[in-house]
């Protein structure tokens, strides 16, 4: 029986990261992918705003920017669409709108304060959060710390983030502007990927998380997402990890609450006594460990763990090089939202909430000459019954006549969120591998039992998005669980 | 005690009603699990004695009954409940406990094997929700059979040979904590030697339509030997007597406790013995493994109190008037002669043999008279006569 330090089952990013730092210090690792291809579901990763400093230096990597100015359109159907031009992390402008001058400086407004309290949130993202119930000193020491760092922002900025923070998006953006496809478009940042709508409470709070891990609100294009795998693929490659791709780990073998091998779907069984998993929480308590070795209560918390993905990836090719009516080429590198207005999101959600398709989604896509590539949402995740896929399709391509015309589709291709369930093994086909709301956050993230990247199996680590700090190409995950796990070794 | 519930809805009758409804001349009715059950027929005391000296007959319709089905059904109650069930038997039936992640006790029961592929758990108790959600990830079944199964108790030494009077075949041979399928008076009824009496008797499950005509065949020979049907109120005598606990009488349920220091782990209930850390891995395992190795800080124990007044609700003490516990259930127990309880103490007063003071506050003519009187800590089975293990049973 082959024999390795530590196994980590999912090559997707936060599977590598974790790879990598365990490797440069020397254990034998060996990473195993379901797919052909690693990164998982970075794949669907159009716009890699940010990779952090931390990140960077921890693992010793140098990545490229893409390009320097970004765009963000947001498309409205009179034709009159609101362009920003963003340049660096935050420095953003408005090219073109159809909103009034005071419009648009509540717009900055609102901006620059979510942009504060994000950075507050974001010096809670790379350290691994306080345990509920502990007791020891490190974790008051953490809480205290998260206490003090929000009361540095004064009181009254703080009072502001303590009464948004619970808040929906839509009520903060209604107080403040009137033009309809400015409220869409900072909507739909708050709600992508999510099971909330614009009305939601806690919407304010995932647009704030996003921010901070993305370090803009956008989520702009400036990295090739490709280029960071790529480094974390060399400093695996360098440091001798064994990657092996095509298999899929069916059983965790533990023993007396201790892991000790992995069962491949091969028929192999490779022994190890550590294990990171970079599957969904969910998947890897309830497919991998099993029931039979958790506690019931522990199991209820899995099963109530909320995974239900909410978006569609869909490609579509064109005869010719796509342009947008009524917009400048220039812009055509950006990104594009269609989500016209907080009602329509807010019906967009609606069918979602009842296992229905909207004939009316939202969009966000980029252009790359003849290929469109678009999140869809809200696409539900279906339980019981299929989608009507030719219907979604129908759907988007209607939306998109009415901004590309004398043009022809020539194929297309749509995962829904069951297809990415089936092809990544990740509960839901969640972009966030769990719903990223107040009570599935920071030390609650996934759920009590289950945080700072343990188990209740000894041995086994979670690295995966659904835990701190969430979803997101950050690479933080992939860290924090290989520090916690050495630092437990280290300790015996 | 006088009908002290408004009900606005009408609770549920057993099966048995017809025949508890026209012996309940008390027309004192208990609400357990949305039935009517009699507190007192007529005469509490003459309910016990029944049950210590001839039979009782009780109606446990309300008990919750859950089928458990499946090839797995024996590896799921294995990972539900504390003891080892890998090896029981067909006909048998284990007394089982089940804990939650904490390693606190959240309920007790019997699970009786019909085959490897069908148990069914007995507890008083709703438990469906947690069956359900251990269930997971086994392949089975859990259904709440709780209404189709009409249920008498029938305890007390005279219980076999009415049974064996009737012609129920080879009743004697059955052994403590075993069940079997018999005739009786017609009707096919499912018998276990089981019972909260800590005596001689059984507990008889049969169809909802047999009911009246099992519960008439029990009182067939009563002529001769006084069969009585028992209410709760007897039923709570015989169980403290035999050293039963009861959930949230005793100890709060860890589902159902809201103050989290009102949770008990089996240590702490004396039912350490039910605990077998050795087995595959259990809800609450992993804690309780943890718990043993700690002393106790608390514990519940039995109690013989000096006086004859029952210290109901009393607080305890050291020597000192230290407060160290309480009394949870307390009687004057007839057939012992003894003033009995069952009370939590602190950890310097948990050996069997320390001495505790109980301050009992006893109601005479409007008012109280407050007896301070000594107790010694004993075992909580206070009552365990050897004709309720002899087999063959005595007739
Ligand atoms: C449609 C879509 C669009 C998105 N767009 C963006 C975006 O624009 N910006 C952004 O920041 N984030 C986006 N996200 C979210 C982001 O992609 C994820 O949150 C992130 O990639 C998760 O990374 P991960 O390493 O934690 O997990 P994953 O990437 O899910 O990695 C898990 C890996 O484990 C493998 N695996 C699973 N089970 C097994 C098994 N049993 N054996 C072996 N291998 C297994 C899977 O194949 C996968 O490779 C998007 C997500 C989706 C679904």
């Amino acid at each position: 029986m082959r024999k390795f330090d530590i196994i980590i089952i999912g090559g997707g990013h936060n599977g590598l990261v974790a790879a990598s730092v365990l490797s440069k210090k020397g254990n034998k690792v060996l990473v195993i992918e379901k797919n052909e291809n690693l990164g998982g579901l970075s794949n669907y990763v159009n716009s890699l705003s940010y990779i952090s400093e931390e990140v960077l230096k921890e693992l010793n990597i140098k990545i490229e920017k893409d390009i320097n100015e970004n765009y963000v359109s947001a498309l409205s159907d009179d034709l009159n669409h609101t362009v920003l031009k963003i340049t660096g992390n935050k420095n953003i402008e408005i090219l073109q709108t159809n909103a009034s001058e005071s419009d648009q400086a509540n717009f900055f407004n609102l901006i620059n304060k979510y942009d504060l309290f994000a950075r507050t949130l974001r010096s809670f993202m790379f350290n691994k959060p306080p345990r509920v119930k502990s007791g020891s000193r490190s974790d008051i020491w953490q809480l205290f710390s998260m206490g003090f760092k929000v009361r540095l922002l004064g009181k009254k900025n703080m009072r502001e983030l303590l009464r948004v923070i619970g808040l929906n998006i839509a009520d903060d953006l209604e107080d403040n502007i009137n033009n309809n496809t400015l409220k869409g478009l900072i909507s739909s940042e708050a709600v992508i990927g999510t099971n909330l709508g614009a009305r939601s409470p806690g919407s304010i709070l995932n647009l704030l998380y996003n921010q901070a891990t993305n370090n803009s609100i956008f989520r702009i294009n400036k990295y090739n997402t490709n280029s960071f795998l790529n480094s974390i693929r060399e400093i695996c490659k360098k440091n001798n990890v064994e990657i092996e791709t095509n298999k899929k780990v069916e059983k965790i073998g533990i023993s007396n609450q201790n892991v000790n091998s992995v069962l491949l779907d091969t028929g192999e069984e490779i022994q190890t006594s550590l294990i990171i998993s970079n599957v969904d929480p969910k998947t890897t308590y309830l497919k991998l460990v099993g029931a039979a070795n958790l506690d019931t209560d522990f199991i209820r918390r899995t099963k109530n763990y909320r995974t239900k993905g909410t978006v569609a990836k869909i490609h579509i090719d064109f005869k010719n090089e796509i342009k947008i009516n009524n917009l400048d080429t220039k812009y055509l590198s950006g990104k594009f939202v269609y989500a016209p207005d907080i009602k329509y999101i807010e019906h967009a959600f609606n069918d979602n909430k009842y296992n229905k398709l909207s004939s009316n989604p939202c969009l966000e896509f980029y252009i790359n000459k003849n290929r469109l590539s678009a999140n869809v949402y809200f696409i539900p995740y279906l339980i019981s019954s299929s989608h009507d896929k030719t219907e979604i399709l129908s759907n988007v391509k209607m939306i998109l006549e009415k901004f590309i015309t004398e043009n022809q589709i020539l194929s297309s291709a749509i995962e829904t969120p069951n297809d990415i369930e089936d092809k990544y093994n990740i509960s839901g086909g969640h972009w966030s591998h769990g719903d990223m709301e107040i009570d599935q956050l920071l030390m609650m993230r996934p759920f009590y039992g289950s945080s700072q990247y343990s188990t209740p199996i000894n041995g086994l680590y979670l690295c995966s998005a659904g835990t701190h700090p969430g979803g997101g190409v950050t690479g933080i995950n992939g860290i924090n669980a290989a520090k916690q796990l050495l630092k437990d070794k280290r300790n015996g | 005690m006088g009908n002290s519930f408004s009900f606005t809805k009408p609770l549920l009758e057993t099966p048995f009603h017809e025949r508890t409804y026209e012996a309940c001349y008390n027309n004192d009715w208990y609400r357990w699990a949305g039935y009517k059950i009699a507190r007192e027929y007529s005469n509490t005391e003459l309910e016990y004695t029944a049950m210590r000296n001839t039979a009782g007959v009780l109606d446990i319709t309300p008990m919750h009954k859950y089928d458990i089905k499946g090839t797995d059904a024996i590896k799921f109650v294995d990972k539900l409940v504390t003891r080892n069930v890998t090896e029981i038997n067909s006909g048998q039936v284990m007394y089982i406990i089940w804990c939650n992640e904490d390693g606190n006790v959240i309920d007790d029961g019997t699970v009786f094997c019909f085959n490897s592929n069908h148990l069914r758990i007995f507890c008083a108790e709703r438990n469906l929700n947690w069956f359900s959600d251990t269930a997971i990830g086994f392949n089975v079944e859990v259904e709440d059979v709780s209404d189709t199964i009409a249920a008498l108790a029938f305890q007390g030494p005279l219980t076999c040979k009415i049974l064996n009077l009737l012609n129920v075949k080879d009743i004697e041979n059955l052994k403590p904590f075993y069940f079997d399928k018999f005739d009786l008076n017609g009707c096919k009824v499912t018998i276990s030697r089981t019972g909260f009496s800590g005596d001689l008797g059984y507990e008889i499950w049969c169809k909802n339509e047999d009911a009246i005509n099992v519960w008439d065949s029990l009182f067939t020979f009563n002529r001769d030997y006084k069969v009585l049907p028992a209410g709760m109120n007897a039923l709570e005598m015989v169980r403290v007597e035999a050293g039963f606990i009861q959930p949230n009488a005793d100890f709060m349920s860890a589902e159902q406790a809201l103050r989290p220091n009102r949770v008990r782990n089996p240590y702490e209930l004396g039912m350490g013995w039910l605990v077998d850390l050795n087995k595959n891995y259990f809800t609450g395992k992993k804690n309780l493994v943890n718990l043993k190795k700690k002393t106790l800080t608390k514990k519940l124990v039995g109690l013989d109190i000096q006086g004859d007044k029952p210290a109901i609700g009393s607080v305890l003490y050291d020597k000192n008037k230290k407060e160290i516990g309480i009394v949870t259930a307390g009687m004057w127990s007839p057939s012992l002669k003894s003033n009995i309880a069952f009370g939590y103490v602190d950890k310097d007063h948990m050996k069997i043999g320390s001495k505790v003071f109980a301050e009992i506050y006893h109601p005479e003519e409007l008012e109280y008279k407050k007896i301070w009187a000594e107790c010694s800590v004993v075992k909580k089975q206070f009552f365990n006569p050897p004709r309720r293990h002899k087999v063959p049973a005595e007739i």
